[in-house]
């Protein structure tokens, strides 16, 4: 009993960094309806930052409290550049995009302090006293109280600014209704700013001070954001107080369960205690959440109404997929070993995104689990393969109806849930898949699980069989052209799906589930159908990453890696295949990454920042992705040249191409036929 | 019989009686118009139908009941509507957003296109298209239509799904006079080929003009029904729209009831 009341005061220090988070998380939203992913990024870096000055990292070492004013200002620094470059370019565009914009920062955020400090975590000093102090018998380090104490403080004196302060009711109208705000003579970008510095200044403080307790580094601190996430979900996004005790509570039953997880009766994997049980919990708490809250996010009047990417009707299949397909076959033949290999790798990241296509591009739903969900088929496949003897193409195929099955039930259970609320659970999902299921040595490991290599009729057809390209080395091009074969159907298949009945209706269900209902549309089967779909096309790819190296580690499918996977899908156009297979191009290990190390000896860490910045700058100048830039190029080309051919010939008969106002039309044929006449 | 039959139907949000023991029936090719002052819940009337909204009450379709099914379910039986802000699928093409309603949605037919399979072109589009006069807009995408067009093609997209009935919520809202003149001579065709018609306007010249029978809402209740000429003249109707207890010359100049005063005194063309 003494020992649980310890560590329930211990988990006050994680408790207070949770309950910072989340208070900027809210205040982010109240000020500018963002839900700012990169929270808790913002407390890594000033934790890094006061880390640096007062160890002398930079050559020089500073006192505490010029110490703290720096690491403060790093946060202001970061908050600023956050408004001013991404979320006031970014005021009008729809949620998820405003979600994505805020995984750009926190990409961002991380590559900087991976490519500043390093991999290494790193042990801050602390500024709290470090006596004790004695309760019930239990003798508990009194900082924790100093800083549970704190948050409560800061908590309070942010609920009597919004309660009372002419600043907190701009901020509070502008939250019910942006355009009756901006009317009223209020700036929807003066009230996001000075928001979004509170934010920064209150999750930076918390970063400082914390950052003893819980350790300083580049992977476990960004992701404080998700428990964050469940004390805000519990707030509604709008009660500070409730986020402020939510997210102490959270901290406190996280560590009680660590000591729980301590005892002789806790269930164990191979002599460890079962991994992965607080982020668990952390997902446990989500869905509650969502079940007490309701499903909705509250909404505001905004300004502009709010449209997701286009999804164009591609016209021709077939030629463009054998052309890639014919240039892909003979690349990996031709290609030296390590291109191969990252040619390969690049496929597979293509099947991933496709997967993201069917459930963000035609659905307009974020799941961050997908990428889970190929991990799940990987693991799968190596039990069923090696533990039971399933030969090739039964072993690969049960993995993946096993994971689609788990992506369907995920689906199903989250019918209720859509948008912004559907990405932050899923994140949370993915998190708690990634720690308690893959983590797990009896079911994944991070020492990775062997997977046989594929092999049909006596034929290998995994990396290491007998032809060798070119070169001569591994991986064999076999491998490549069952990976191609598989990227090149699923592409089609996803393609095809935009022009059939159940791809209208899907995109009828993003763009309105009223509406949809209404016209006969069974809103929630199209749902389904599109997380089976997704989830299928997800554990292909599971089931291929496994094949590709002959084993399956945890460390391919964490969390962190699918957020990177959904930014660099938007880069790319996640309303189409051919966004996807540009986001395949750019992931982990693939061509690009792999050219840019080879020939210019740029690191991963510097593709992970590249990949950070263009999804910010792709969200801002061009929404629609590489790929649908290059489709609204290609349409506004031939429509010019259609123009010119009719102009030439004579008067347009094509009324259908009459959709415009007709004056400009004329005008310009008009201006045209004097360019051709001479 | 009656294609739609409505009994006691009701609606409340807390405390508030959105709606009130509504009853209302629907004969087969007739049009219905449903009219009545702003908050009278005449679209609270159309959600409680169509099943957005959960109500109290009976709706038949066909005879049929069709109490506490989905939305979806009630659309594929037969009854359609249109949105008051028409609620087109932005991403889709016009003649996409009536495909929507238009081709069957079974497990059988996703799979079998799934693999390749063309279903025949639906010949319910191009004729829902013509009926509204839209040919030249089939290619158009929804996001760059005027809003008098979106509501045209939110009509056609409720009349490609073949229904029995349709409700119509203020279609001609936004319209210019000669072309709510246009819909109503439009509508009037439809419900003459068959379709029922459940018409919700502020234009009374419209409603008064091509409607076969009149149900006047007021808070709620329905304060009258019947023939247009009956409905015009009905005391409680010239109350409701002029909100005093007698009728004055000088009340009818008011401004803000002017329009309908007058819409509603006026002699509206036969179509």
């Amino acid at each position: 009993m003494e020992q649980i009341l310890l560590f329930a005061v211990l988990g006050l220090g994680q408790g207070a960094l949770i309950a910072g988070i989340a208070l900027g998380v809210v205040v982010t939203y109240r000020g500018s309806g963002i839900i700012n992913l990169s929270t808790g990024a913002v407390a890594m870096a000033s934790a890094y930052a006061f880390w640096a000055l007062t160890t002398g990292f930079f050559g020089f070492t500073l006192p505490v409290g010029p110490a703290l004013a720096g690491a403060l200002a790093v946060a202001l620094a970061v908050g600023v550049l956050t408004e001013v470059a991404v979320f006031k370019p970014l005021r009008t565009v729809s949620p998820l995009a405003k979600l994505a914009a805020s995984l750009g920062i926190l990409l961002t955020l991380q590559a900087t302090v991976l490519l500043v400090f390093g991999v290494q975590p790193q042990q801050a000093p602390s500024i709290l006293p470090a006596d004790t102090v004695t309760i019930l018998g239990v003798t508990t380090p009194s900082d924790r109280f100093v800083l549970a104490g704190l948050v409560v403080v800061i908590a309070l004196v942010l609920g009597a600014l919004y309660r009372w302060s002419r600043f907190g009711l701009a901020t509070r109208a502008a939250s019910e209704n942006e355009q009756a705000a901006l009317l009223a003579g209020l700036s929807p970008n003066s009230v996001s700013m000075a928001n979004t510095l509170l934010a920064a200044l209150v999750a930076g403080l918390l970063g400082v001070l914390a950052a003893p307790i819980v350790q300083v580094d580049s992977m476990t601190l960004p992701l404080q954001v998700v428990p964050a996430l469940a004390a805000a979900l519990f707030a509604g996004f709008t009660s500070l107080w409730i986020a402020c005790t939510t997210g102490i509570l959270i901290g406190v039953l996280q560590s009680i369960v660590y000591y729980l997880s301590t005892q002789s009766w806790f269930p164990t994997d191979n002599g460890n205690a079962m991994p992965g049980l607080q982020q668990l919990l952390v997902f446990a708490l989500m869905v509650v959440a969502l079940y007490v809250r309701g499903a909705g996010l509250p909404r505001r009047g905004e300004l502009v109404e709010k449209r997701l990417p286009a999804v164009p009707l591609p016209e021709r299949l077939l030629r463009p997929a054998l052309m890639a397909a014919t240039v892909a076959a003979a690349a990996l033949i031709v290609l030296p070993f390590d291109f191969r290999q990252a040619l390969t790798n690049s496929m597979i990241g293509m099947v991933i995104v496709l997967s993201y296509v069917v459930i963000t591009g035609y659905v307009g739903q974020i799941s961050v689990m997908q990428l889970a969900l190929s991990g799940t088929a990987g693991f799968v496949l190596s039990h069923l393969s090696v533990g039971l003897g399933i030969p090739f193409p039964f072993s690969a195929l049960g993995a993946m109806v096993l994971a689609t099955l788990l992506g369907v039930a995920a689906g199903v259970s989250a019918l209720r849930v859509r948008g912004v609320s559907l990405a932050v659970v899923t994140l949370a999902a993915a998190l708690a898949m990634e720690q308690a299921l893959f983590n797990n040595t009896s079911f994944g490991g991070t020492a990775g699980v062997s997977v046989p290599p594929p092999r049909l009729f006596g034929n290998d057809l995994g990396p290491k069989a007998d032809f060798r390209g070119l070169d001569g080395n591994e991986p064999s091009p076999m491998f490549g052209f069952l990976v191609l074969a598989v990227t090149v159907a699923l592409g089609l298949y996803v393609a095809h799906l935009r022009r059939t009945g159940l791809g209208r209706r899907m995109l009828a269900v993003r763009s309105n589930e009223r509406a949809a209902a209404a016209a006969g549309v069974d809103v929630q089967a199209v749902k389904i159908a599109a997380f089976a779909i997704s989830s299928f096309i997800a554990s292909a790819a599971g089931t291929l990453y496994g094949y590709n190296f002959g084993s399956v580690s945890a460390a391919r499918f964490t969390a962190l890696a699918a957020l990177g996977l959904i930014g660099f899908a938007y880069i790319g156009g996640i309303t189409m295949v051919s966004g996807a297979v540009i986001a395949g191009l750019m992931s982990t290990e693939a061509l690009l990454p792999h050219a840019l190390d080879k020939w210019f000896g740029i690191k991963g860490t510097w593709a992970l920042l590249f990949g950070g910045v263009s999804l910010i700058v792709t969200l801002i100048a061009n929404p629609d992705g590489i790929a649908g830039a290059a489709h609204r190029r290609r349409t506004a080309k031939r429509a010019r040249r259609t123009e010119r051919a009719a102009a030439a010939t004579g008067p347009p008969t094509d009324s259908a191409s009459a959709v415009g106002s007709p004056e400009i039309r004329l005008g310009r044929t008009a201006a045209d036929a004097k360019e051709v006449a001479p | 019989m009656n294609v739609l039959s409505v009994q006691q139907l009701g609606v409340s949000y807390g405390g508030v009686h959105a709606l009130s023991d509504v009853s209302l029936e629907v004969g087969e090719g007739q049009l219905v118009g449903l009219i009545g002052p702003n908050g009278a819940g005449k679209t609270t009337f159309v959600d409680a139908v169509t099943g957005l909204v959960a109500a109290r009450g009976r709706v038949e379709l066909d005879g049929k009941d069709l109490t506490g099914r989905p939305p979806h379910v009630r659309a594929r039986r037969g009854l359609a509507r249109t949105f008051q802000s028409s609620e087109l699928f932005e991403d889709l093409t016009v003649a996409e957003n009536l495909q929507v309603t238009a081709d069957p949605s079974t497990w059988w037919t996703a799979l079998g296109e799934t693999f390749g399979r063309r279903p025949s072109p639906n010949p319910a589009v191009p004729k829902a298209l013509a009926a509204l006069g839209l040919e030249d807009l089939a290619d158009a995408s929804a996001h760059e239509l005027s809003q008098g067009r979106r509501k045209l093609v939110g009509v056609a997209r409720a009349l490609a799904a073949r229904p029995r009935i349709i409700c119509l919520d203020e279609p001609a809202a936004g319209l210019d006079t000669s072309e709510s003149a246009e819909l109503g001579r439009r509508l009037r065709t439809v419900a003459d080929a068959g379709t029922a018609l459940l018409l919700i306007d502020h234009d009374m010249s419209l409603v008064m003009g091509i409607c076969d029978h009149v149900v006047v809402l007021e808070f709620g209740k329905v304060i009258a029904s019947g023939t247009p000429a009956q409905v015009r003249t009905d005391p409680a109707v010239v109350t409701a729209y002029l909100g005093a207890s007698t009728v004055q010359p000088a009340t009818a100049s008011d401004t803000s009831t002017g329009g309908s005063a007058k819409a509603l005194t006026s002699t509206p063309e036969t179509p």
